[in-house]
């Protein structure tokens, strides 16, 4: 088994996604994101199972009226995230170190992962945005919602933590 | 460690002196497309009806602002529910985000047409105005005259959407000759926010 | 098409920065939390300052206008609280939305399954939404932006958050220098 290679300086990488950011607000006017994804695939999923249910409520029609919402912009970036995280990953060569430690993942674990997904998903449809597309697309442009949002996340996280020490040896 | 150092201080030096940059905006000097603006009248773009603005008020549509640039006084006496008031005068000073739906509208729709043209000049080219202004809302979304020969689903549609909005359908009365009626109706009281 | 194209291309960059950065991996972006792993906090203030300023100076020397930035809309209520829900399931799972692709793409199954959580939130919101439609809309503010808020200039606010933003991240280097 290689070691696992130690990642890039942490404020470096910070720069190149603010860059990142930046080149997307240029050429498209609006930020990155990433819960908008979640949340059209969604859409589309209830749309195919059931049309009535999708058209009854607003929040899966504000999804399903622009177009398909299979290759929305927003689901076509996720899949771009996909992408490059794992040819950054694999060129890295912190794939299969990766893999290794996640093999035995202790059904405990996996159902805090599945536990948080849902959590996050209720707090990213009401706060209209998540962690990439609320508080780093939105505070860079100063919005106080942004802000609010950021706040409250780490206020929660630091509350909660030693609760779910058990989680994080 | 030290270019980590390096970038902290670049960093503070440019944030510090932007307080003495100015405004950041570009000064406005896209002026007029003309050939962009001939377009969106010839095609009718540029417009939307009273009625489908109340469909849209109705569904919710996402990102959808109704301004209204008459004084703040017409709009304190009557105005579309969900609406903001942005006087003409304050209009180039808005900010508009390039994935909302602005509808414009006035009392009579030439204020609107107007600010159309304006926020056209500013890059703003997602915005729409109601040709008739809040009279045609009155006229076709608060009390509709019922066509005689519509169908009965059509009526009951426009019905429904009168009803939504606190008006009544006229039945059976035809369009424009009820004066009465329409000084009736500017008297109501607004009902905002549905 | 062009539209899809940059997506993708904007997509991929975003992946291979978040995946550079050490973001694909749960323990570290958990430890954030227990104030032993700051990686989260140096790239997100690192990456909101570059953008930041570059917005700021970009759009003063006309290389685009920020003007036209989307800035989102400020819900008080909805924001509080869902960033409340949101922490809790952060800590949770040590993944966020984005970085839970970062971390499938990396060979974890932690972010697959925090995928499917965020799938499954989001579709219980989605079915649930008549009941709370009215709290989903309470207290909209628009596109209320920090200096909208204060009166303050566009660059003092710059300034201001700037100066913030560099104080906690030395705060930060000087604490990891200690030994």
């Amino acid at each position: 088994m290689r070691p696992l290679r130690s990642y890039a300086d942490p404020h470096l990488a910070g720069v190149c996604l603010g860059l990142v950011l930046l080149a997307c607000f240029a050429l498209t006017g609006q930020g990155l994101g990433a819960s908008g994804a979640f949340a059209s695939v969604a859409s589309g999923v209830i749309s195919n199972v059931s049309p009535e249910t999708a058209a009854h409520s607003a929040y899966f029609r504000s999804y399903l009226q622009d177009g398909s919402p299979w290759t929305a912009w927003i689901v076509v970036e996720i899949v771009g995230v996909l992408i490059g995280a794992a040819v950054s990953a694999a060129l890295a060569g912190r794939t299969r170190s990766m893999f290794v430690r996640a093999a035995r993942p202790s059904a405990g674990k996996l159902f805090a992962s599945v536990a948080g997904g849902i959590l996050m998903g209720i707090g990213a449809a009401l706060a209209r945005g998540c962690t990439s597309g609320l508080a780093l697309s939105g505070g860079a442009v100063l919005s106080v919602g942004a802000w609010i949002f950021m706040g409250t996340l780490f206020l929660a996280g630091f509350v909660a933590a030693p609760l779910v020490r058990r989680l994080w040896p | 460690m030290k270019w980590v150092r390096q970038l902290g201080i670049s960093a503070l030096a440019l944030g510090l002196g932007a307080p003495f940059a100015g405004s950041s905006f570009r000064a406005p000097q896209r002026g007029l497309d003309l050939d962009s603006i001939a377009r969106a009248i010839d095609q009718g773009s540029d417009h939307v009806s009273a009625r489908q603005l109340a469909e849209w008020i109705r569904d919710r549509r996402p990102g959808l602002r109704v301004i209204d640039v008459r004084s703040p006084a017409e709009f304190r006496d009557d105005a579309i529910p969900t609406a903001e008031n942005v006087p003409i005068d304050q209009l180039a000073k808005s900010h508009f985000a390039p994935g909302q739906t602005i509808v414009l509208y006035s009392q009579e729709g030439a204020h609107a047409g107007q600010a159309w043209v304006m926020l056209h000049s500013l890059g703003v080219t997602q915005a729409v105005f109601v040709p008739g202004g809040l009279a045609d809302w009155r006229e076709e979304v608060l009390h509709p005259s019922l066509p005689a020969n519509a169908s009965t689903a059509e009526r009951a549609q426009i019905e429904a959407l009168s009803h939504y909005f606190g008006g009544s359908p006229r039945i059976g009365v035809e369009q424009g000759g009820d004066m009465a009626s329409a000084t009736q109706t500017g008297q109501r009281p607004r009902r905002r926010g549905c | 098409m062009n539209d899809l194209l940059i997506a993708g291309g904007i997509g991929v960059a975003f992946g291979a920065a978040l995946e550079c950065a050490g973001l694909g991996d749960p323990p570290k972006l958990a430890g954030q939390f227990y104030l032993r792993d700051f990686t989260v906090l140096k790239v997100m203030l690192s990456a909101m300052l570059t953008a930041m300023l570059g917005a700021f100076w970009g759009g003063r020397l006309g290389l685009f206008d920020s003007a036209a930035f989307y800035v989102p809309d400020t819900y008080l209520l909805p924001q509080l609280v869902g960033g409340l829900i949101f922490g809790l399931g952060f800590v949770l799972s040590g993944l966020c939305p984005g970085t839970s692709c970062v971390a499938l793409a990396g060979g974890r199954i932690e972010g697959a399954a925090t995928m499917l959580g965020l799938l499954a939130g989001l579709l219980l919101v989605g079915l649930a939404f008549p009941a709370i439609e009215s709290f989903y809309r309470a207290t909209p503010y628009g596109p209320l932006t920090l200096q909208g808020l204060t009166g303050l200039p566009y660059g003092v606010v710059v300034a201001l958050v700037t100066v913030i933003a560099i104080s906690v991240l030395a705060w930060i280097a000087k604490r990891e220098a200690r030994p």
